[in-house]
C-alpha cells in the first residue's frame, strides 16, 4: 500500500474506486476519488442523494471494502484503525438499545470493545461524556423517554465513550427539525473545539457544511467523485454571528452553484 | 460552558401511572360487561319463550346450575388440562426459542431448516393427535407433544422476526468495534427481540389450550377435553357448556399470565391493549 501523506493527512484516499455487481451488471458507486483530511480538521462531505457520501465514510469506517485504490486511516488501514478503536460513528439513526439508559447506551460500545476495562470505568467515561453533550440530567431516561434530539446526543457520546481520533457522521442531524438541528450544529461545533477530534461529516445541508466545517468537498454524480473542495476561512469560533458574515452567503452561493451543476450533469444525456 | 439543549424538559412518554391506568381499564370494561349481561339475559329469554330443549341448548342458568353441581370434578379436569397446556408450552417455548437462535446464528442451518418448518406447518396438526396417542399413550406425553407441534411455530416465527429487526446500522457499529456474532446476537438480538417474542408467545397461548383439548379427544382419561366428549354422548348437554366455560377461563389465565411477564420481561416495550392510546 501506497503511503499516504501519513504525517499531514489524518485520513486520506488515493484513486479510490467502489463497484458493485448487481444482477449482472457492474455499478460504479465511487470512481478516482482523492481525499487528505488534516488531522483536527472538521470536514463536511456533501452532494446530492446518491452520490457515495454515505459509502466514502463506510469505507473510512472499515465496513465497505474498496474495488480499487488505498485508503489510509490514522496511517493505518480503516481495518485496523478500527480495531486500535481510532474511529467513532454516528449514523442518521441514534440506533440506540430501547432497553437500556442513556448512559448504558452511552457505556455499551465501549464495554464491548474493551472488555478488560470493567462496566464501572466503562460507565464512569460514559457519565462524562453524556455531560459534555449536555444530556447531564438524562443518564437514567429510556431511549423513549428522550426527543430526537437527545437521542441523537447520546448516540454522539456513545460515540465520544470510545475517545475515537476521529468521529465520521453520516446525516447526523438528518431526521431532526430545523431548530434543534441548528442547536445541534452549535454544540457539535463546541464538542469538536474542545475534544480536537477529526470530524468527518456527510451532511445534505449547505448551511450547515459552512457553518461548521473548515473544509467541504462537494461530490457530483456519474462519476461519483469529488469535483470541488472548498476552504472555509471564516473566523472562529463560530455560531450565530457566523450567518452574518458577508463571506458565509458567498461560500453558500458558491456550494449551491456547484451542487446544481453537479444535478444539471445527471440529467444532461453525456 | 455547558452545551445544555435550550429546552430544560425532558420529553417524558412513558406509561401513565397505575392508578389511572386502573380507572382507565375498569371504564373500558364497561361497554364489555353491559354486551355480556344483555347476551346472556336474550339467551336465557330465547330458550325459554321458545321451549327448547336442554340437551339441543341449555340457557345460561341450566349451565350454572351444572357448574356448581359439578364444581369438584370440574377442577380437577382443568387442572389435568391446565398442567398440559403448561408443560406444552414451556416445551413449546424452549423448542422454538432455540430454532429461532439456530436459525439466525447458523445462516446455512436456517437457509435447509426453514422451508422444512413452513412445510410442517401445513401439516393439520389436529390429525396428528391419534398417532400421537398410539406412539405414546393415553397419558401426558401425547398432549404435551401434540401441543408442542401446534404452539412452536408462532414462537419461533415471531422470535425470528424480532432478532432480524435490529437495524443494520446497530449492527454496522457493533462490528465497528469489533464485537463477535454471539456478543450481537445475545447482547443485541436477543433483547431486542423480546417484545416480539411476547406477542409470539399470547399467540402460542391460545393454541396450546386447543391442544390440550384436542389431545384429549383422541384419547384420555381425564381433563376438560375429555370432561366434554365424556358428556356430550350422554346428551349431558349442560356439562358440555359448563366444561368449556372452564376451558375458557383457563385460556383467559394463562392469556393473562403471559401479559403480566410481558410488563416483568419487557418493562420498555410500547403497550398494546386492542386499543389507541391517543
Amino acid at each position: 500500500m501506497a503511503p499516504v501523506r501519513a504525517a499531514a493527512s489524518h485520513l486520506g484516499a488515493r484513486d479510490l474506486a467502489i463497484a458493485y455487481t448487481v444482477h449482472g451488471r457492474r455499478q460504479t458507486v465511487l470512481q478516482d476519488v482523492g481525499l487528505d483530511i488534516a488531522r483536527g480538521a472538521f470536514v463536511s462531505l456533501i452532494g446530492a442523494s446518491g452520490c457515495g457520501k454515505s459509502t466514502l465514510l463506510k469505507v473510512f469506517a472499515g465496513l465497505i471494502q474498496p474495488t480499487a485504490g488505498t485508503v489510509a486511516v490514522a496511517g493505518v488501514s480503516p481495518q485496523e484503525a478500527v480495531r486500535k478503536r481510532l474511529v467513532g460513528l454516528v449514523f442518521q439513526d441514534a440506533n440506540l438499545l430501547p432497553w437500556k439508559t442513556a448512559l448504558g447506551n452511552a457505556a455499551f460500545l465501549l464495554e464491548i470493545a474493551d472488555k478488560s476495562l470493567g462496566r464501572k470505568a466503562a460507565r464512569e467515561r460514559a457519565a462524562e461524556m453524556l455531560d459534555l453533550v449536555g444530556l447531564r440530567g438524562a443518564a437514567d431516561k429510556l431511549p423513549r423517554q428522550l426527543s430526537g434530539g437527545m437521542q441523537q446526543r447520546v448516540a454522539i457520546a456513545r460515540a465520544l465513550t470510545l475517545d475515537p481520533e476521529i468521529l465520521l457522521m453520516d446525516e447526523p442531524f438528518g431526521a431532526l427539525d430545523a431548530i434543534t438541528r441548528e442547536e445541534m450544529s452549535h454544540s457539535l461545533l463546541e464538542i469538536w473545539e474542545r475534544t480536537k477530534k477529526t470530524i468527518v461529516l456527510v451532511t445534505h445541508s449547505i448551511n450547515e457544511a459552512v457553518l461548521l466545517s473548515t473544509e467541504v468537498h462537494v461530490m457530483g454524480l456519474r462519476p461519483a467523485r469529488i469535483v470541488e473542495t472548498l476552504k472555509v476561512e471564516l473566523p472562529w469560533p463560530r455560531g450565530a454571528d457566523s450567518f452574518r458574515d458577508p463571506r458565509f452567503g458567498a461560500l453558500e452561493a458558491q456550494l449551491r452553484a456547484l451542487l446544481l451543476e453537479s444535478h444539471g450533469h445527471r440529467r444532461s444525456p453525456s | 460552558m455547558s452545551i445544555a439543549p435550550s429546552g430544560g424538559e425532558w420529553t417524558d412518554v412513558g406509561p401513565q401511572g397505575s392508578l389511572a391506568r386502573t380507572g382507565l381499564w375498569f371504564r373500558r370494561s364497561v361497554p364489555t360487561l353491559a354486551l355480556t349481561v344483555f347476551a346472556l339475559v336474550a339467551w336465557e329469554l330465547v330458550i325459554r319463550i321458545g321451549h327448547v330443549s336442554t340437551y339441543i341448548v341449555p340457557a345460561p342458568t341450566a349451565i350454572a346450575h351444572s357448574l356448581a353441581a359439578n364444581a369438584n370434578d370440574l377442577w380437577q379436569a382443568a387442572l389435568v388440562t391446565a398442567r398440559e397446556v403448561f408443560l406444552g408450552f414451556a416445551l413449546s417455548l424452549v423448542v422454538g426459542v432455540a430454532l429461532a437462535l439456530v436459525i439466525v446464528r447458523f445462516r446455512w442451518f436456517g437457509r435447509a431448516v426453514y422451508p422444512l418448518i413452513v412445510l410442517f406447518q401445513t401439516v393439520p396438526k389436529v390429525a396428528l393427535a391419534p398417532i400421537f396417542i398410539l406412539w405414546f399413550g393415553y397419558d401426558l406425553a401425547p398432549k404435551v407433544l401434540l401441543i408442542l407441534v401446534i404452539a412452536f411455530f408462532p414462537i419461533t416465527l415471531n422470535m425470528l422476526a424480532g432478532l432480524e429487526a435490529v437495524e443494520r446500522g446497530f449492527v454496522a457499529l457493533m462490528h465497528s468495534v469489533g464485537a463477535s456474532e454471539n456478543e450481537i446476537l445475545f447482547r443485541v438480538r436477543v433483547p431486542h427481540a423480546l417484545p416480539q417474542l411476547m406477542a409470539g408467545v399470547k399467540i402460542a397461548i391460545t393454541f396450546c389450550v386447543i391442544g390440550a383439548i384436542v389431545g384429549e379427544f383422541a384419547g384420555a382419561s381425564a381433563g376438560l377435553g375429555y370432561v366434554i366428549q365424556f358428556a356430550s354422548t350422554q346428551l349431558e348437554t349442560p356439562l358440555v357448556f359448563a366444561a368449556l366455560v372452564v376451558v375458557s377461563l383457563v385460556g383467559v389465565g394463562f392469556y393473562y399470565v403471559s401479559e403480566l411477564l410481558e410488563r416483568f420481561i419487557v418493562p420498555w416495550a410500547p403497550e398494546f391493549d386492542g386499543t389507541d392510546r391517543t
